[in-house]
């Protein structure tokens, strides 16, 4: 096994000594060699995997250790598929979110009756979303271990200074400026990378309470209590779902699992049956916010039981897909987005894609989700180091489970959360914020052992 | 070893993906199965209902017309006004229209604010039917005060009586929802209605337009027209004559009549008196019909409520039933001539009175008419002589007629609730001889109204029994005819020859006998009296007071065209049968009608002598080229005033005055005292003493009625009322009616 490396030289990136046992790898190494490569993947395919050893071999000198102290990854290819994945949703989205989002925007005085209102901002932060996305793939990953602590730090300061702004429905979760960001986008990547920094540094140490799970429960703890102040529930479930996950995949024993699973239902039989137990007022409260969570659950249930108010977008996203049927009523063509659906440019999006696309323009849709999550599982699977698995894992996880909940949510399939999806829910910050996490994966792509299985 | 991710990290990150890849967004997957084609349909029929509104585009309702194309009903477009109080948000703005409405709408301010209060209603009719003006003042105010879709305004439409209440019981009315619900518009609610037209538009959830090509339109087709064979204005001279004799006569259970084209069963006029207000059916004409209701218990209220607007909005002419009474003679007369039981030489002897089966029957005339030959007898109606007829043709054949005649059938004419008469007259087997004996003239059965001037027409047009009916064309909104009525026969019943020699024999009962008081100078009108007694209704003290005067008659005798036949029901009055009081009906009908259909009188000498002429031109000439003139023309002068030129002369020039009478000339402005006078009262002179009061009152006399025919005639009538002051000349018609004293009380004891 490796030998543990110091916090100190993993911090600065420090390269590890090169062992006879090491599989050869394809790493990023000069452009000459780079260009190299592509011919003989060009001329030979599909390339002999003797070859590609080989011609790895004959790069690998100390070309990768140079590399991993640079800021910039270098001449290394990223992965075709995952962008062409990622570049696909992207165009589908805009167009849909176009779409539907179209009308509203023309009906409401608020956005200047200009049906292109949402569409031109979201086609600009795109622009520049795809341009980050690219910046940041050419960016050695490896230099979050270092900024992932500051990102965290910031990301924790402004998720306090967010209760300080204007609240929207009762929800403090936006910061105007500098242009309108949710700091809880923030939040999630924070987590993600420093759970993968961590994760990676102490991966002998995983299965102990004190390495593999007090630092990240803490973590959660504070950033998941942040985020509850907001209110931000949504958020909440999305960064506990992601961090377990990445403690699973980083190591941490499945019994502590357990043990918080045993733990929440002996919170919950207290709380429901024991109150008195509890200091004064903590009960009731708690047994309040359940009563309103049960109530929720009825909606979900039947969301015909309250049409005019919270079953109202359930409803008419239900009518909308519905409407679709197996081909759809043809792009441009939904009815349910003539306001039916409130806000249909944002959590809603994909209810007007159903309807405008059908069973088959929902389906691919889903299918290039699920390819997606596939490839950024199989980049992180062939990453170069635990961190990039891990980063990889997390920001896949990330993608993948709201594109899961958000048409979970409008298929009704569970209750009513505010969760986007990715690609197609209108937001410049998120869309941006989404996009160059795309980046971090095409980062940790250009350093995997992928190609030598193509 | 790597430094990529263990072993472990991967098989994790491969169950992972598999759970991420298959098993949630299986889920999803599945869930859009679910939703787009297992429960798709529910899901899209509730989509469309929320997105499609329908709105009802109404059919114009067919114009009813009369038979010279003058329109009697036709619809107009009016609206319903509707408030929704989910579009009021406030109490200031629900005010605010509330103050604003009612002075326009006429009604009261706390109506629309109580219904205002129906937080979650889109759909509270504060107004049915208002017209243009209201509309435009309404939307005035909406818009001036941005009121918006608080107050909406649907499309309907209205009926308009062109002619107010002419026609009620035939015409009928239509209800809130424009449906038939009386007479014609009932009978022909599928002809008239059409079929409304849709809009089909998909709405945003603003309520606003969407921009689709699916907004679909179902044209309305407009409902189809109707031709009756109704004149209008013979409709009219037989209501304002009928409704009169209601009036005079005191006739409590309503009158009906009807006119009908002789040879084609066309109903020319149809009426019943009184009649409801067309424009306001469910407001009771009659006063006493509400305290009907208003003595009705709790329970009973209802049902009464319900009878009593059944009898107000009925047809009496073909939804009741009456015993005929002595009009039923001439139908005995017809059975008896075509069977030649009996020739015009046949004397028939009437004491007064007749015993059948041990039961005397009286005669009207119970002090007996003698011996009459068969023609006397009709003349006379002489009950008694009409039994011995009614013996001579026998149950057999007198049932084979009765029901020949249509008596035992429905008419068939095309209106609602023709009543039947099943069981109301005596079969053939019941017909023994008290029964064969009083139906002979006419008691002890009933009919309606339409079998009786049906049958009436068939006895006088050469035999045949028509089907009467009173819509004669349906034209489609094009005004293309879609459908004509062509007259039907049913069946001859009597011979032509027979027929000819019946009208004779009806001419001569207006000519010379009881129906005198149908006479019209130039026409040749032809009738039979009926007095009935009603035999099933009997007084507090047990009598039977109640009768039924009638008269059924035609013109001219010798061509018959019209015939109609007039029913007063229970009227009360000394001299209340059918000779006295329903005869003149028909000839104040007849004196209108016929020159309307454009049948020229043919006047007999001594008609010609007495008949009106017109004053000539006299003003502006001088005293004597007006006297010379006037003595040319067989006018007597009376100058008034010291003048040499004509400054007025009375009557005016061409106005219509008597032959012979005196034209007063003005020579001065001032007619002074001498041109005054008070107009007598004429009542109950006859012909000789009102003639004479007249030219001692120095006015100018024209009779109308029976006066100039009979001696025996008395002045019912008179055109200005007694102590009047009028010009000296002034020209007063008088009626005179034939004295018929025809006692019909207790024929059967």
């Amino acid at each position: 096994m490796q030998p543990q490396p110091s916090r100190r030289t993993v911090s600065s990136g420090h390269p590890k000594k090169r062992r006879p046992a090491i599989r050869p790898r394809l790493v990023a190494s000069h452009p000459a060699t780079e260009k190299a490569k592509h011919q003989l993947r060009r001329k030979k395919r599909p390339a002999p995997p003797a070859d590609s050893q080989e011609a790895a071999l004959a790069r690998t000198g100390e070309s990768p250790l140079k590399h991993r102290n640079k800021f910039f990854s270098g001449g290394g290819s990223f992965d075709i598929p995952f962008f062409i994945i990622v570049m696909v949703l992207l165009i589908i989205g805009v167009l849909m979110m176009f779409s539907a989002s179209y009308a509203y925007a023309y009906y409401s005085s608020k956005f200047g009756n200009d049906g292109l209102y949402f569409v031109k901002q979201q086609v600009l932060f795109a622009v520049i979303g795809v341009a980050a996305m690219l910046f940041i793939s050419a960016i050695n990953y490896r230099v979050l271990h270092f900024w992932s602590l500051i990102i965290f730090g910031v990301s924790v300061l402004l998720l306090i200074a967010v209760l300080f702004f204007d609240d929207r429905n009762g929800a403090h979760r936006w910061i105007p400026y500098p242009i309108s960001f949710q700091p809880s986008e923030i939040a999630k990547f924070a987590v993600i990378a420093i759970f993968a920094h961590f994760m990676s540094l102490n991966q002998k140490r995983m299965h102990t309470l004190r390495h593999g799970v007090l630092p990240y429960v803490s973590i959660l703890a504070v950033v998941g209590a942040l985020l509850i102040v907001e209110p931000h529930l949504s958020a909440t479930i999305l960064v506990c779902a992601i961090g377990g996950i990445m403690m699973i995949v980083g190591g941490t024993p499945i019994k502590y699992f357990g043990i918080a699973a045993g733990a929440a239902v002996a919170c919950f039989v207290v709380v429901f049956f024991f109150p008195s137990v509890l200091p004064g007022g903590v009960g009731e409260m708690i047994q309040e916010k359940l009563a309103h969570a049960y109530q929720r659950i009825e909606v979900w249930q039947n969301p015909f039981l309250d049409l005019r108010g919270d079953g109202w977008q359930t409803v008419q996203s239900l009518y909308a897909i519905a409407s679709g049927g197996f081909m759809g009523v043809g792009l441009g063509n939904s009815r349910q987005k003539y306001m039916y659906i409130s806000e249909p440019q944002n959590d809603f999006v994909f209810a007007v894609v159903c309807e405008e696309l059908g069973f088959v323009g929902a389906a691919v849709i889903i299918v290039l989700f699920a390819l997606l999550v596939w490839r950024g599982f199989v980049i992180a699977m062939r990453a170069e180091d635990k961190f990039g698995a891990l980063l990889a894992v997390g920001l896949t996880v990330q993608v993948g489970l709201q594109a899961f909940l958000n048409i979970a949510v409008v298929t009704n399939t569970i209750p009513n959360t505010g969760i986007s999806l990715p690609f197609f829910s209108y937001g410049g910050s998120s869309l941006i914020m989404l996009l160059a996490q795309m980046g971090v994966i095409l980062s940790v792509s250009r350093g995997s052992k992928l190609r030598k299985s193509v | 070893m790597s430094k990529g991710p263990t072993r472990k990290m991967v098989l994790k990150m491969t169950v992972l993906m598999v759970l991420l890849v298959f098993v949630a967004f299986g889920t999803v997957l599945g869930q859009l199965v679910n939703i787009q084609f297992i429960n798709g349909d529910y899901y899209q029929e509730k989509a469309i209902n929320q997105q499609l509104r329908t709105s009802t585009v109404n059919a114009a309702r067919g114009t009813i017309y009369d038979c010279n194309m003058k329109p009697l009903v036709t619809s107009g477009t009016v609206w319903t006004v509707v408030l929704s109080p989910a579009d009021i948000d406030s109490d200031e703005k629900l005010a605010k229209i509330a103050d604003g409405l009612a002075p326009i709408l006429e009604i009261d301010r706390e109506t629309i604010i109580e219904k205002g209060q129906n937080k979650n209603s889109q759909f509270q009719i504060i107004a049915r039917k208002v017209e243009k003006p209201v509309f435009d003042a309404i939307s005035t105010f909406v818009v001036d005060n941005d009121i918006g879709n608080a107050v909406v305004m649907i499309e309907d439409s209205k009926r308009y009586y062109s002619y107010g209440d002419l026609g009620a019981s035939i015409i009928g009315f239509t209800g809130t929802d424009n449906q038939g619900l009386q007479g014609i518009e009932a009978a022909y609610d599928d002809v008239l209605q059409g079929v409304d037209g849709k809009v089909v538009v998909a709405k945003n959830a603003y309520q606003t337009d969407m921009p689709f090509d699916y907004e679909t339109q179902i044209e309305p087709q407009d409902g189809n027209s109707l031709v009756l064979t109704i004149d209008e204005s013979i409709q009219a001279f037989v209501e304002r004559s009928l409704e009169t004799a209601v009036q005079e006569n005191d006739v409590s259970n309503r009158a009906a009549a009807i006119v009908m084209n002789v040879k084609t069963g066309e109903i020319l006029a149809m009426a019943t008196e009184p009649d409801y207000d067309l424009t306001e059916p469910f407001e009771l004409y009659d006063s006493s019909l509400q305290s009907l209701i208003d003595a009705a218990s709790e329970e009973e209220k209802e049902q009464v409520t319900k009878d009593v607007f059944d009898y107000q909005w009925s047809n009496k002419a073909i939804t009741d039933t009456y015993e005929p009474g002595s009009v039923f003679k001439t139908f005995t007369a017809a059975m008896a001539l075509e069977e030649k039981k009996v020739s015009a030489s046949d004397t028939f002897f009437c004491p007064g009175y007749q015993i059948v089966g041990g039961i005397r029957i009286n005669c009207a005339k119970t002090t007996g008419h003698g011996s009459l030959d068969f023609w006397g007898a009709l003349q006379k109606s002489c009950n008694p002589s009409f039994m011995q007829i009614g013996e001579r043709v026998g149950p057999h054949l007198f049932f084979q007629y009765f029901k020949s005649f249509g008596f035992t059938e429905k008419t068939g004419i095309d209106l609602l609730g023709e009543a039947s008469n099943t069981g109301l007259y005596h079969k053939e087997e019941a017909l023994n001889p008290v029964e064969l004996a009083t139906s002979s003239f006419g008691q002890t059965f009933k009919v309606t109204p339409i079998q009786m001037i049906t049958a009436f027409c068939a006895a006088v047009n050469g035999g045949y029994l028509m089907e009467p009916y009173i819509v004669s064309k349906v034209l489609d909104s094009d005004g293309n005819i879609v459908e004509s009525t062509q007259p039907t026969v049913r069946r001859q019943v009597i011979s032509a020859e027979t027929s000819a020699e019946l009208c004779q024999m009806l001419e001569s009962v207006v000519s010379i006998s009881g129906g005198r008081n149908a006479y019209i100078p130039g026409y040749r009108v032809g009738g039979k009296t009926g007095t009935s007694q009603k035999q099933d209704k009997y007084a507090e003290d047990g009598t039977r007071p109640y009768r039924i005067a009638s008269f059924c008659g035609f013109a001219p005798a010798d061509d018959p065209q019209i015939a109609m036949l007039v029913i007063l029901d229970e009227p009360h009055g000394a001299n209340a049968n059918g000779g006295a009081i329903a005869a003149p009906v028909l000839r104040e009908v007849f004196e209108d009608a016929l020159p309307h259909l454009g049948i020229q009188p043919v006047y007999s000498e001594s008609e010609l002598e007495n008949a009106d002429t017109s004053a000539p031109a006299l003003v502006g000439l001088t005293t004597s080229q007006a006297q010379t003139k006037l003595t040319q023309s067989g006018f007597n002068t009376k100058i008034i005033g010291s003048g040499d030129t004509v400054l007025k002369q009375v009557p005016s020039q061409y106005s219509t005055m008597p032959r012979g009478g005196t034209v007063v000339l003005y020579t001065s402005e001032d007619t002074g005292q001498e041109g005054d006078v008070v107009v007598p009262d004429f009542s109950n002179m006859t012909l000789a003493q009102a003639n004479a009061a007249a030219v001692g009152a120095g006015l100018n006399v024209r009779i109308t009625g029976i006066g100039l025919e009979s001696a025996d005639a008395f002045c019912s009538k008179q055109s200005i009322d007694a102590q009047t002051t009028v010009l000296r000349g002034t020209v007063i018609e008088l009626e005179f009616l034939h004295k018929v004293e025809e006692n019909v009380d207790n024929l059967i004891e």
